[in-house]
């Protein structure tokens, strides 16, 4: 049977995800990833890559369970393996915060990552001003090691990588098209729903904080990871400045500081600025494309706002089974 | 009025400390001096993991676990301070894992967080199937022994390296009270049958991406004699052995074989983790604490003795609370010899 030809459009976590995912589970596709953008200067490599869900708006609960479920099983099998420093995955625990109590206390995600509890008023007593909170076990993956990781993984199952920029879907002759370039899907499939949400953060060398602590009102952010921790953060919407901004660090410090004294006495080694392709909901569905006159299955999958690293490998798999969907259509039609 | 601390470790210093903290502005012309062959960091205290936890059972002894408590929130009460780092003070969550159900320890309502393990966190780590997860508190004797050391030389302490070879010798040159704070070596000044070792050799790799300490027990009566995974502020504590009566601090090959096969069982991310050395310490074993007073008499010279020795692999866990309890003796005798702002020698 002849190999159906996916293309990938988009490096970071995403379109990486996607695929691997692909190229691992159909061996009757050949599949080529197509980028301008990859690891160290995708969007994901600036983020904590923390595994902390959300709610979207408009997409059934059920499927958001999924999407969460299946990351973070993919997730913790490698942090506990071998693979996990090269990975750049690691297990991690700590706490979110609230100066205000929640209207919902217990997210339908608590069942998803471990340990899930409110905190006691011994803990809650190390940050002032803040009323309520919960702790938690969770995972954070290092795009800086994990996208390079994924890029070995694509390639020891037969995927190629292009460096090449997309400016029309028309420039792709391929059987499936899987669309994952985040924020450039503005211009590439002309989605007006997207827009930046431009997030600033530092990097600090702080090898003693071992705990995360996340405090929701502000934003305000302490995430150690492997060599440095990420401390933010902001969310400015439709910002499209990529250099960083010195009143951005400095508020960011004072209010991480506040939380977490001992940063005082940490060393800033970086500050980075990465822009969240933040959508209402993410956009993970199968669309019809006329292409060169003829009409090609597009997959979609973008819009994950600052929820990319955690829900890449569900948005994925979900991804896999339209591709499967494709793939016997296709393999149907050649019989005619 | 002299005092005398044998020791260097942290018990040694924190004894010194408190005696400071509480005397030194009631009591006329007290110096105190530390003497010890080893300072940090060659001490015991230096070479542990520096994780606050008690031992998971024990014995009931109701006054080391309130020494415990206090030196925990000792410790917490720092936590929000910049000074925290330079102390050696850090938060650590973690994992106590056991192969059989067993009795809440003692510690569960000084930690932080403290509950039982969920079915999917048991998963994790086959052939466990009951533990409990906290937050607790990290006091790195590496960094801790060089700030107790900065705090004492700051308000006049004196040092001394030197092996003191009995209590007479310090008593012969005019010390009015003596702090032992010999730990394992405490044999040497004053035979004691109770104290043994409990040999502990560890590995140290380098493993930034563990954030997790996680102990294992197997229930049997020794301690630490089963894998445990305790990262640092720069590299993470393997181990473990606890050999009771061995006496060799050198490492062994055969003991980090068994350590290191353990460990990445229990943790595989550990396989390809760079080995940094070995390290062996010896626990001042002890069936509980001896934190008393003794009025020694050497031929003509009679030397006030306040032991305090004996904390097993709970000494930086402990030495806040027997810090405090051994300057309250101390507070006893100063009362009683009548020395103190009243008192005109």
């Amino acid at each position: 049977m002849k190999q159906v030809r996916v293309v990938v459009v988009g490096a970071g976590v995403i379109g990486l995800s996607t695929a691997v995912c692909i190229a691992e589970a159909l061996p009757m596709c050949s599949v080529t990833l197509v980028a301008d953008k990859f690891s160290p200067d995708t969007t994901s490599d600036v983020a904590a890559g923390y595994f902390f869900p959300s709610e979207f708006p408009d997409i059934p609960l059920e499927r958001q369970k999924r999407w969460i479920k299946d990351s973070f099983d993919h997730l913790l099998a490698i942090a506990h393996s071998e693979d996990a420093p090269d990975a750049g995955v690691m297990l991690t625990s700590g706490w979110q915060i609230f100066k205000e109590v929640p209207a919902n206390q217990k997210p339908f995600w608590s069942d998803y990552v471990m340990g899930f509890r409110f905190m006691t008023e011994a803990e809650l007593k190390r940050f002032q001003d803040h009323k309520f909170g919960q702790a938690f076990t969770t995972l954070k993956c290092e795009c800086s090691s994990y996208l390079p990781w994924m890029e070995n993984r694509l390639r020891k199952a037969g995927g190629i990588m292009e460096c090449r920029k997309i400016n029309n879907l028309e420039e792709l002759n391929y059987d499936i098209i899987i669309n994952c370039s985040g924020l450039g899907s503005k211009m590439l499939v002309g989605d007006d729903e997207i827009y930046p949400v431009r997030g600033q953060v530092l990097k600090v060398e702080a090898p003693w904080l071992k705990t995360f602590v996340m405090s929701r009102d502000d934003f305000t952010y302490i995430l150690p990871g492997i060599h440095s921790a990420t401390v933010g953060g902001t969310r400015q919407q439709n910002d499209w400045r990529l250099k960083a901004d010195q009143n951005d660090t400095k508020d960011i410090l004072e209010r991480c500081s506040e939380l977490v004294p001992s940063l005082k006495r940490a060393k800033v080694v970086s500050q980075q600025t990465g822009l969240r392709p933040s959508r209402r909901n993410p956009r993970v569905e199968r669309e019809t494309v006329e292409l060169q006159g003829r009409r090609v299955p597009v997959m979609h999958n973008y819009g994950h706002g600052g929820w990319g690293v955690t829900i890449a490998w569900g948005t994925s798999v979900d991804v896999l089974g339209l591709v499967r969907q494709c793939v016997r259509e296709i393999q149907l039609q050649a019989k005619l | 009025m002299r005092v005398a601390v044998i020791g260097a470790g942290v018990i040694g210093l924190s004894t010194a400390q408190s005696i400071y903290e509480q005397y030194h502005s009631t009591v006329s012309q007290l110096t105190i001096e530390v003497y010890a062959d080893q300072f940090t960091p060659l001490t015991t205290s230096d070479g542990a993991a520096g994780l606050w936890q008690p031992y998971l059972h024990a014995n009931g002894n109701i006054q080391e676990i309130q020494w415990n408590k206090e030196t925990f929130d000792y410790l917490l009460s720092f936590l929000n301070s910049p000074e925290s780092i330079k102390m050696g003070i850090f938060l650590q969550s973690g994992y106590n894992l056991c192969t059989e159900a067993a009795a809440e320890p003692s510690f569960k309502d000084i930690v932080l967080g403290f509950r039982e393990l969920t079915e999917r966190e048991l998963q994790i780590f086959p052939g466990y199937n009951h533990g409990w997860f906290n937050t607790a508190i990290m006091l790195e004797g590496k960094t801790y022994l060089p700030w107790l050391m900065d705090w004492l030389h700051k308000r006049g302490v004196k040092f001394y390296q030197r092996k003191i070879k009995s209590f007479k010798e310090l008593a012969e040159t005019g010390v009015d009270v003596i702090m032992n704070c010999t730990g394992m070596r405490s044999g040497e000044l004053q035979p004691d049958p109770e104290l043994k070792p409990a040999r502990g050799q560890i590995v140290k790799v380098d493993a930034p991406w563990i954030k997790h300490w996680i102990l294992t027990h197997h229930m049997k009566p020794e301690f630490y004699d089963s894998p445990y995974i305790i990262p640092g502020s720069r590299h993470v504590t393997v181990g473990g052995t606890f050999q009771i009566g061995n006496w060799n601090n050198q490492s062994e090959s055969t003991d980090h074989k068994n350590i290191w096969e353990g460990a990445c069982q229990l943790c595989p991310s550990l396989k390809h983790a760079r080995i940094i050395e070995d390290w062996t310490g010896l626990r001042p074993t002890r069936d509980k604490v001896r934190l008393e007073r003794e009025t020694i008499q050497t031929g003509a010279t009679t030397v006030e003795v306040i032991h305090n020795y004996g904390h097993g692999g709970f000494g930086l866990t402990i030495h806040r609370g027997c810090a405090q309890e051994a300057a309250r003796l101390f507070g006893q005798l100063v009362k009683q010899k009548g020395i103190g702002p009243k008192a005109h020698l």
